[in-house]
């Protein structure tokens, strides 16, 4: 088997060789199209991965909120069983929400592997500065724990998370919010929370927002210290969520189901809040792959008249082929081969290519923000796999087409006009 | 009494498109091991239609192919192939080489693809083929930087490669000059002759004609005379 493709390989390269003009064609199509289908997909692969690693670092893997997916049953309800209740002018009970046990559900958290967690209390609160009012998502951390579960350090001027924990009343707040007020580092803004508690904070440091970082929760975040807000939202001992970093982003969504079932809280993965954005990025992909395939689609043309030319060609010699004991299959992959051979070659010069465009896009001096920017390529050779396995694809089913053609000639009917 | 080596019975072969046309009619004939025959007779009347029925490249309408006495009609196209490329050898009026193939590599290739060889037997049985043909050092020349005689010479010896018990040959000296269709005939003669194959030879030419053990001479597809 392998010595008869050998034997129809020979042919097939030297029907290639003799047309050295249509083969170079071919294959410099062929190799144009996997080098920009690895230059696009590696550029849009990359931001896609530092997107979704933006996504992850920005917020914890699952936040544990002091709500319920679905209200619990009424009372009534309960009590009559398996009989009609209408239950009429609902009012919820006064209650203090936050997460009741708390303390066992951080415990279960931290026990999922290479997990880590803490508790928050967020809540909305107004901040005023020199006659400007901002309205800001107070979050109250542990600034010993907060700082391994989202990626805000680099981002931090002027201080640090632990900052907070030598000034209690310290409060750190985004850059841009910052200049809204017209406040500085160091400066004390008045925060007055929704259930009226005022409080004199200082700001420790600022989140500059930054592409690169990673890390970015929007203009309008702030950040104190757990018990500051507890204070300030007047509620005591009390955390409405819990932040949890897990060892591997991917299983987050898993284990906030299992974690969920158990204690009844909303776990919330970040694949749940990002939902809108993964399915867009698929939508993105599946354009991406769509356009991308298209130059492969173009290359596959050149293939494909370069064998389709050599079928036309080479009638006089299939038909000797025929003659001597070749059968229809033989002829059929002989110029399948010339196909592949062509596919293949030209793959090899596509990677070659694409990685010449890609260390040039690596290369490219852009700036964002008058800051040098990098573009996130992926380069990896997962890329390679999928242009070289498409690209050979294309190639088989260009090269099928004439090779079938080939197949079918008649030897009678040539070598009876040869005569 | 020896099986033929090549036996057609009541053999007719009609074309439906785009007209029925029959190109050849109820042939019966032997051939046996060792035998030169001579197939005669004006342009169109069936000759080489015969000759590719004769060599499984086309099946008869009606009738019957045997080869070493087994019938080949009922035959997949694939078995019937097997057969050719073990047991037959098609000499053409035009040398019908590969151009891109060297002259060795032309006459290797049958033999490669019958895989019974390895590839360095094929290239030496090649050259030796070559060089019983008076073609030594030429193994490695390609088609086109050779004459018109010594592309015949590598023709047979391509049709000889898988040492077939049947030649045929389809005007084979109709493009040479009188020295080199000399060459072929001697050459069938001691093929047939020496060698104990069968050699059948399609011919307008009267020195292949009288070369030949037995004539048989067609008019309008059929078998108008066997002999002399």
């Amino acid at each position: 088997m392998i010595r008869a493709w050998l034997v129809l390989a020979s042919v097939a390269f030297a029907h290639l060789v003799v047309r050295t003009r249509q083969t170079l064609v071919a294959t410099a199509g062929v190799a144009v199209g996997v080098g920009f289908f690895l230059a696009v997909s590696g550029m849009m692969s990359g931001s896609q991965a530092d997107f979704i690693r933006t996504l992850i670092d920005s917020a914890p893997h699952i936040i544990v909120r002091d709500e319920q997916r679905a209200p619990g049953p009424q009372p009534a309800v309960t009590a009559f069983a398996g009989v009609a209740v209408h239950v009429r002018g609902v009012r919820p009970r006064d209650e203090v929400r936050g997460l009741k046990g708390w303390s066992a559900m951080l415990d279960d958290a931290r026990a999922l592997p290479g997990a880590v967690a803490a508790p928050s209390l967020n809540g909305g609160a107004a901040v005023r500065f020199a006659g400007r009012t901002e309205a800001v998502s107070l979050n109250g951390i542990d600034p010993r724990v907060e700082g391994k579960l989202i990626k805000i350090e680099d981002t931090l001027v002027g201080g640090t998370l632990a900052s907070l924990l030598t000034r209690p009343d310290g409060i750190i707040i985004t850059r841009p919010l910052a200049d809204r007020l017209g406040a500085k580092l160091g400066d004390t803004l008045v925060v007055t929370s929704t259930v009226g508690v005022l409080q004199r904070m200082r700001i420790v440091a600022l989140v500059e927002p930054d592409a690169r970082a990673g890390f970015y929760a929007g203009d309008n975040a702030a950040y104190a210290l757990l018990r500051t807000a507890q204070v300030l939202f007047a509620r005591p001992n009390i955390v409405n969520q819990i932040h949890i970093k897990v060892g591997d982003p991917d299983d987050a969504q898993a284990d906030a189901r299992v974690l969920e079932a158990r204690w009844g809280y909303k776990w919330e993965s970040w694949q749940e809040r990002s939902s809108d954005i993964l399915n867009l990025l698929v939508v993105r992909n599946v354009i991406m792959y769509a356009v991308i395939s298209a130059i492969l689609l173009v290359a596959s043309f050149g293939i494909y008249t370069a064998v389709s030319t050599s079928v036309t060609d080479k009638r006089r010699d299939i038909a000797i082929l025929r003659a001597m004991g070749f059968t229809n299959r033989d002829v059929q992959q002989m110029f399948l081969i010339e196909g592949l051979v062509v596919g293949v070659v030209g793959a090899l010069a596509g990677f070659a290519l694409g990685t010449l465009l890609l260390e040039a896009l690596a290369r490219a001096p852009l700036t964002l923000d008058g800051k040098p920017l990098e573009l996130p390529l992926d380069r990896g050779l997962g890329q390679y796999a999928i242009a070289g396995a498409a690209s050979l694809a294309s190639a088989v089913v260009a090269a099928w087409l004439p090779a079938r053609k080939a197949s079918s000639v008649d030897p009678v009917e040539i070598l009876r006009g040869a005569a | 009494m020896s099986v033929p080596v090549l036996e057609v019975a009541g053999v007719t072969r009609v074309l439906t498109d785009p007209e029925p046309v029959t190109l050849v009619r109820d042939v019966s004939f032997a051939v046996n091991a060792g035998e030169f025959v001579a197939i005669m007779g004006p342009s169109g009347c069936g000759k080489s239609s015969l000759l590719y029925l004769l060599g499984l490249l086309d099946r008869p309408t009606r009738g019957s192919v045997r080869v070493d006495g087994r019938a080949m009609d009922d035959l997949s196209e694939a078995a019937r192939t097997a057969v050719r490329l073990a047991r037959i050898g098609f000499v053409f009026q035009f040398h019908f080489l590969l151009p891109e193939l060297t002259a060795e590599a032309n006459v290797a290739l049958p033999m490669r693809r019958l895989g019974r060889l390895t590839n360095r037997e094929c290239d030496a049985r090649a050259e030796a083929l070559l060089a019983k043909l008076g073609l030594e050092g030429q193994a490695h020349r390609r088609p086109d930087r050779m004459s018109g005689g010594q592309r015949q010479r590598v023709a047979i010896a391509r049709a000889l490669a898988n040492d077939p018990a049947i030649i045929l040959g389809d005007e084979p000296t109709g493009n040479l000059d009188s020295g080199n269709t000399r060459l072929v005939i001697d050459e069938f003669q001691r093929l047939a002759h020496e060698e104990g194959r069968a050699v059948i030879c399609v011919t307008h030419d009267a020195s292949v004609a009288a070369a030949a053990d037995r004539r048989i001479h067609m008019l309008d597809g059929r078998i108008e005379r066997d002999g002399d």
